[in-house]
């Protein structure tokens, strides 16, 4: 099994007329890593899948699984013969085949008996093994996707490639699919990119993280590190909210932790933390799930954002300090 | 699936002027309740069941018991054998012409693609009695192709084999090769329709593309294929004209020869009942197999699928088979027409009366039925109470060949104690057109309408946009791609229809269909060739619209 090659985009390039839709992108996918794929919708990421998966040419640049090249100059491996895994956003399973025998569909190299015994044990794998007689438009959309995954790792490819696979699920379903999805991907050991524009799915789940803007990768790397040091702002905006503020305007006691000459900072709501002090008032409180937006104002005016856990009650007008944490700052 | 669960929110939002509060545990049990809106359809209903139901009662309440077993052998068994393997055959042929015409257009890019997209619709404008004779002279024994051939062998007329026309097969070659764009127009929109997404899932599991052809695209496509089947081959059933000039005895032929020929009105009853119990049993089995396989997807992006490129020698194969398609079924019987009638120089009749008529007829025929397959489509959406018997009704309108109708109303009109003449005449003549061709029309509005996602209605609903409004601004417009292949179908269909119009036009309204048969039954067949290729041209540019049109919808 040729389980343990990487997927490699190695200076690709696709245009539509004169829209550069990737534009000289290089990535790699290692075997038995999630790599997660965001961008904002046009940012070129479902292009960059389609070219892995060999279902557009690049007009330009490579894509190889380990030393295979798939798509050069010259060599053109049509996705049927990539042994590539692909799940959609919209499930596309087939309509007139029930669960088990979408699953089947791949594996017409074995015996026949062989092909329902192993597209029952993936159907089972991924909790649906009381669904296998059931058509698609009978399952549910949680279920629709795991058929989805299982009829994608079922032929055993080289690697496999979710277009947005989870966005059109449920959000109360949509953690445990994602979770009994990921997890069959990732026992596959093989490379795994995930496209999504959701930075939450992106940061708790992949290996590695890939920004895409307007056709160009701005920044790869392990979630951690993009998130904490972005290389530029858009790559930030792109894991998650970043407020600006003026070196100006910031407390004196807080100028120290930034160069004398930068004019402006910029910082995630958690690099502010309340601690005592009455420097702040709050103008607004916000619940979003484990955590509380503030919005808070600075005695001169000035806006600035934090977060604080659930459980601290705290309300417009309540009067706190605030301790910031130097390592969350982020200067361009 | 909507059609298994019905939503009855649906129907009860959708009502004019009424609006019902229902607790949960009545929300269970969808009840039969009239509303306004209810109305439209229930008389729609009414005016496309009524001729059939007088046709049926009309036969089964004269009483004439000793001899039923004289029809029963003497008619019913050989007429009904005939008619099915004519069917069998036909539907062959239809899908063995449109069904990779319809993927090799929808899915890949050779020479002449473009052209044949559309010029397949073509035959469509060609009546089957038309495609009769014009084949019939092609393949006499003074005809070109023997001709050539005596010429190239040296024999003589007796010493070889040639296919005769006037057969079972004969016939059923006729009439597929005028029908079978009902299949292609179907097949194509399916393929083309066909989320890109499960095509490429297939292929990212390995599928070559004769497996995407076999494994994927046929069974999805299998329903919509099989609806545009049935649909060419009620139409082929109720055929009279080609079946009466090639001397077939179908049932369509054996309806009118028992009424007018042997005075056996009884006979043509039967024959009838028979006649559409065949087609209800097409319509009842396309149906069960549709209710079987959902083919509404969860898809929430639909892209139309991008054609590939072929290899030049596959390329080349296309455009042969779809030349060949072109000539078998348009250009060679065609082309034929025209020859004759230059040859002839016929002294052209004055055939201005007949065009008048003509067009008069097919347009006050094809507005009325458009009107009411528009309601009946949008009423069996809604209403799931109606739908039923809107579809019953519309199968037996549309089964129900042109001469049984035709009776109908003859018996209508003598218990009403009117006579056939002036403008009832024209008025019963357009009743009988609404009634046999509504449900030609509600087929591509319905088809239309089972893609759309079922959401749609809620989602105008909650926009606060229901009732006419609603009409006007999503069913229309969503609709309209169906629609006006339905208004097209209509008016093609009524200018081509014969044997009603031969039975109920009044005095001086002769159409171009019934002189052209006229004179082809009397073998003047070079005087036919004018009614009939004037027929073919009036019905070209509506069938030309609708493929212009198909394409754009398709683009979009």
């Amino acid at each position: 099994m040729s389980a343990l090659a990487s997927l490699i985009a190695d200076h690709v390039t696709r245009r539509f007329g004169d829209h550069l839709a990737v534009d000289d992108i290089s990535l790699t996918l290692e075997p038995g890593k999630i790599t997660a794929l965001i961008g904002s919708s046009g940012s070129g990421k479902t292009t960059l899948l389609r070219l892995l998966a060999g279902m557009e040419r690049p007009d330009s640049g490579r894509v190889l699984s380990g030393t295979t090249q798939l798509s050069a100059p010259g060599t053109f491996v049509p996705i049927e013969r990539r042994k590539i895994g692909l799940v959609f956003q919209d499930f596309a399973l087939f309509p007139h085949l029930n669960a088990l025998e979408n699953v089947m569909f791949g594996l017409r190299h074995l015996p026949k008996a062989d092909r329902a015994t192993l597209a029952a044990s993936w159907l089972d794998r991924l909790g649906l093994s009381h669904r296998r007689d059931a058509y698609p438009h009978h399952l549910s959309g949680g279920e629709q996707q795991r058929t989805a995954i299982a009829r994608a790792l079922a032929p055993e490819p080289v690697a496999i490639l979710l277009d947005e696979p989870f966005s059109g699920l449920d959000p109360t379903m949509r953690d445990q699919v994602r979770e009994a999805a990921l997890e069959a991907v990732r026992a596959a050991q093989i490379p795994a990119l995930l496209v999504t524009h959701d930075a939450s799915e992106a940061l708790v789940n992949a290996d590695q993280i890939a920004i895409i803007d307007t056709g160009r990768i701005l920044q790869v790397g392990p979630p951690e590190d993009l998130y904490r040091k972005p290389s530029s702002l858009e790559a930030a905006r792109a894991l998650g909210p970043v407020h600006q503020i003026d070196c100006d305007q910031l407390p004196e006691d807080w100028k120290q932790y930034v160069e004398p000459s930068a004019k402006t900072v910029w910082y995630r709501p958690e690099a502010l933390q309340i601690a005592d002090g009455d420097r702040f008032t709050i103008t607004r409180t916000r619940l979003a799930g484990p955590v509380t937006e503030l919005e808070l104002m600075l005695d001169d005016g000035c806006p600035v954002y934090a977060a604080c856990q659930l459980g601290t009650v705290l309300h417009a007008g309540d009067r706190v300090g605030l301790s910031l944490d130097p390592d969350l700052l982020l200067v361009f | 699936m909507a059609r298994t669960k019905p939503k009855l929110s649906v129907c009860l939002t959708s009502r004019v002027g009424i609006k019902l509060k229902r607790g949960k545990a009545e929300r269970s049990m969808p009840r039969l309740t009239l509303s306004f809106s209810a109305i439209p359809p229930l008389l729609v209903i009414a005016l496309v069941g009524l001729p059939v139901f007088a046709a049926i009662f009309a036969g089964v309440s004269t009483g004439d018991g000793a001899t039923w077993t004289h029809i029963f052998e003497n008619r019913l068994v050989p007429y009904t054998a005939t008619t099915l393997w004519v069917l069998f055959l036909s539907a062959a042929i239809m899908i063995a012409l449109a069904v990779p015409a319809a993927w090799l257009i929808s899915q890949y890019e050779f020479p002449g693609r473009s052209i044949f997209n559309w010029a397949l619709i073509l035959p469509l404008a060609m009546p089957g009695y038309v495609m009769a004779y014009a084949w019939a002279d092609v393949m006499g024994v003074a005809g070109p192709l023997q001709t050539q051939l005596r010429e190239w062998t040296g024999l003589s007329a007796r010493d070889y084999w040639f296919p005769n026309l006037f057969s079972a097969p004969g016939l059923a070659f006729v009439l597929a090769s005028t029908l079978f764009p009902y299949v292609y127009i179907t097949a194509r929109a399916a393929f083309s329709m066909q989320s890109l997404a499960t095509l490429e899932a297939a292929r990212s599991l390995g599928a070559k593309p004769f497996d995407l052809f076999w494994r994927v695209a046929i069974p999805v496509a299998a329903p919509a294929i099989i609806g545009g089947l049935c649909l060419a081959l009620m139409e082929a059933a109720a055929d009279y004209g080609a079946a009466d000039f090639l001397g077939i005895q179908t049932l369509g032929v054996g309806i009118i020869r028992s009424w007018t020929s042997f005075g056996e009105p009884n006979t043509a009853a039967r024959l009838a009942l028979m006649l559409i119990f065949i087609a209800g049993t097409f319509l009842v089995a396309a149906r069960i197999f549709q209710g079987q396989r959902g083919t509404q997807q969860t898809s929430v992006r639909w892209r139309t699928p991008q054609r590939s490129d072929m290899p030049v020698w596959a390329g080349i194969s296309a455009f042969a088979l779809c030349t060949a398609f072109l000539l078998i079924c348009f250009f060679v019987p065609m082309s034929r027409l025209i020859w004759l009638l230059l040859e002839h120089q016929a002294r052209a009749p004055d055939l201005m009366p007949l065009i008048r008529s003509t067009l008069i007829l097919g347009a006050m025929g094809a507005a009325t039925a458009f009107v009411a397959a528009l309601v009946f489509s949008l009423a069996t959406k809604r209403h799931e109470s109606l739908r039923l018997g809107a579809r019953l009704v519309a199968a037996a309108g549309y089964a129900a060949p042109g001469a049984v109708l035709g009776l109908g109303a003859l018996y209508i009109l003598r218990e009403t104690g009117q006579s056939l003449s002036g403008a009832i005449a024209i008025g019963f003549l357009i009743w009988i057109y609404v009634s046999r061709f509504t449900s030609a029309g509600v087929e591509p509005m319905q088809a239309t309408l089972a893609r759309l996602p079922k959401n749609l209605d809620q989602a105008s609903h909650s926009l606060g946009v229901t009732g006419l409004r609603q009409f006007w601004r999503v069913d229309l417009p969503l609709i309209a791609p169906g629609a006006f292949a339905a208004a097209l179908i209509l008016f093609v269909e009524i200018l081509k229809e014969l044997p009603a119009t031969l039975m109920l036009r009044p005095f001086g309204w002769d159409t171009l269909a019934v002189r052209a048969h006229a004179y082809a039954t009397d073998e003047r067949l070079a005087q036919a060739t004018l009614p009939a290729l004037l027929i073919v041209l009036a019905g070209l540019a509506p069938v030309l619209l609708l493929s212009w049109r198909l394409s754009q919808s398709e683009r979009t």
